[in-house]
């Protein structure tokens, strides 16, 4: 099994003996874009600064690519990262000045490079005009260039698309995404939950600093619900066929993961083979959104008591979402 | 680290604090050589530009120059903080004592700059009078301005730069001390205010005899008083900068950001 390219270890953070990140354990491996969510003050941006090596842990350790980043910090020349959000830059030097500037310090970071990561992140035009009159947009544009600079093998990233129009956030996903077919292991923290249910791996839904839950996005992709005539004989039939990976039963449904995609028409036919009736058969949507108010909210009451259960931009949304065939389905521990 | 230090001269040519306090130490000399009320006031006539250096020195010593050298110390550190650059910095493969040790560099600097400005300065406001031998003194030597006879210009220019060179030593420590308490508090105008209390604080303790030659302060009037010797007070002024750069920089290793 290859070294996750990030790895946090019962990390736990306190300031003043308040804990703010307790007993954190994930790793992100290589390829694999793992987004960080949760409310305001659970706890995304000190996650983001221990792994990156800013902040240190009260317990627990960090390992980017199998080092310590504090121990060996030459291990950051594989690290690009953004952990401002606006990104920082000197405002009285350009975007490429300020690019020139990160490439003289990571070393060996061409002019050429410069050029390919502005034009990447549609920053060409604006190149030589100075990073004070930079829209907020621009700035985390050219704070994803220069995590890029690089060619980093680890990306670590606050809120890389806050503040950015519909147009620059997919730009920023699109070369996140890409970065990590290449290979690169992708670290955010992000409020943009719809567009992480679009291309991450994984999710770690985050609260009062606890990991509350980790979902598994690839899998939910390639998930499939039936609405079938028995539920129950379709699971067990379904569970010793070769071609499903998994399967489980929800209410008068079953969801499951084929093997391959082009499995489906094999699994329609064997469970007409048992005559059990399919009514209707569909890729199922994941509701990241509904499953997150879901998860922070069982959190809080469990915690205190009571239900403010906060929207994906921090705010109380309001009304409890409860019922919904996603959040039937969050329950069922997939 | 020539890339650090290169990227940090060019930002403290951009600090608000420097540019302000270059043009102070380029004006205020000019109080000295054209102020008309200056016999009525100190009973003496300035005879040479020789002289108005010292004035200069002697009025901005106690408090004007060590604040603007806090100030500016802090500010080099403390922009970074507010601005948010100093973590994106961090990330590259710089080690944090690199980092901090191109800001003590040109911190320590910064005073022998400040300096060497205000003293062009101050000898291009008194160039009214002239840069000929004179009868009275410096008043940076032992007999002050009114001199003992007459003094060579070859030598009221060595005493001058002697003078000018030990005053801009004696605040290398002081921008020093105002780095190591940005750390601490993490904050500019902290940094800043602590460095000053602490002068004020010192300048006190002159009240424990035993104590006066071991202080700072008294290190700041050195380049015209230097107590147990001038060696004596160099030394300590390296052991004030090495003592301050040293905890900065072992705080700053292990401050979270």
């Amino acid at each position: 099994m290859s070294t996750p390219a990030i790895e946090a270890i019962n990390l736990t953070k306190a300031y003043g003996g308040r804990p703010i990140i307790r007993d954190l354990s994930f790793q992100v491996n290589p390829g694999e874009v793992y987004a960080l969510v949760g409310p305001n003050g659970a706890g995304k941006t000190t996650v983001i600064r221990l792994v990156s090596g800013l902040a240190f842990p009260t317990s627990g350790s960090v390992r980017l690519l199998g080092q310590d980043p504090h121990a060996v910090p030459a291990v950051r020349r594989s690290l690009g990262a953004v952990v401002e959000a606006p990104a920082a830059f000197y405002p009285y030097l350009s975007g490429r000045g300020n690019l020139r500037l990160h490439g003289n310090l990571a070393g060996d970071v061409s002019d050429e490079r410069i050029d390919e990561v502005l034009r990447l992140m549609e920053l060409d035009n604006a190149a030589e005009r100075k990073v004070g009159v930079y829209s907020l947009g621009m700035r985390q544009r050219l704070g994803v260039a220069a995590a890029m600079l690089t060619r980093p093998t680890v990306l670590i990233l606050d809120e890389p698309a806050s503040g950015m129009d519909p147009l620059s956030l997919h730009l920023v996903h699109s070369v996140l995404q890409e970065a990590a077919q290449q290979g690169t292991a992708v670290l955010i923290s992000t409020h943009h939950l719809d567009e992480v249910v679009a291309y991450c791996t994984r999710v770690a839904i985050l609260e009062e600093g606890t990991l509350v839950d980790e979902v598994n996005l690839f899998d939910r992709r390639e998930r499939f619900r039936a609405s079938v005539t028995n539920a129950a004989k379709a699971k067990a039939l379904l569970e010793t066929a070769p071609f499903v990976r998994h399967v489980a039963v929800r209410g008068d449904d079953i969801v499951f993961i084929p093997t391959d995609a082009d499995d489906i028409g094999r699994i329609s036919v064997a469970l007409a083979q048992a005559d059990i009736g399919v009514t209707e058969l569909s890729r199922d949507i994941f509701d990241l959104r509904a499953y997150y108010r879901e998860r922070v909210g069982a959190e809080r009451t469990r915690r205190t008591g009571t239900f403010p259960a906060p929207g994906p931009d921090g705010t109380s949304p309001g009304t409890r979402v409860t019922g919904s065939r996603s959040t039937r389905d969050s329950t069922g521990g997939e | 680290m020539s890339t650090l230090l290169r990227m940090e001269f060019n930002k403290l040519f951009r600090l608000t604090s420097v540019r302000f306090g270059l043009l102070l130490v380029v004006v205020f000399p000019l109080l000295w050589a054209y102020a008309p009320g200056i016999f009525e006031v100190y009973g003496f006539f300035l005879v040479s530009a020789f002289q108005v250096p010292a004035l200069s020195l002697l009025s901005s010593m106690q408090f004007l120059l060590p604040l603007l050298v806090a100030i500016t110390a802090a500010e080099l550190l403390g922009v970074e903080l507010s601005n948010g650059t100093m973590p994106t910095i961090l990330l590259r493969p710089v080690t944090r004592p690199q980092w901090l040790a191109a800001k003590l560099v040109v911190v320590a600097v910064y005073p022998l700059l400040i300096m060497l400005v205000f003293l062009l300065a101050s000898l291009l406001a008194g160039s009214f009078y002239g840069f000929g031998s004179f009868v009275g003194g410096t008043g940076l030597g032992d007999a002050g301005l009114l001199g003992a006879g007459v003094m060579q210009a070859s030598a009221a220019m060595a005493e001058l730069l002697q003078g000018y060179a030990v005053a801009a030593l004696a605040l290398i420590p002081v921008g020093l001390l105002s780095v190591l308490f940005t750390v601490v508090f993490m904050n500019a105008a902290g940094g800043a205010l602590a460095t000053l209390s602490v002068l004020i604080f010192m300048q006190l303790l002159i009240v424990f005899p035993r104590l006066e030659q071991y202080l700072l302060t008294t290190q700041l009037n050195a380049y015209q008083t230097a107590v147990n010797g001038l060696p004596w007070a160099i030394a300590l002024m390296v052991v004030y900068s090495a003592l301050f750069a040293a905890v900065a920089v072992v705080l700053f290793e292990r401050k979270d950001f």
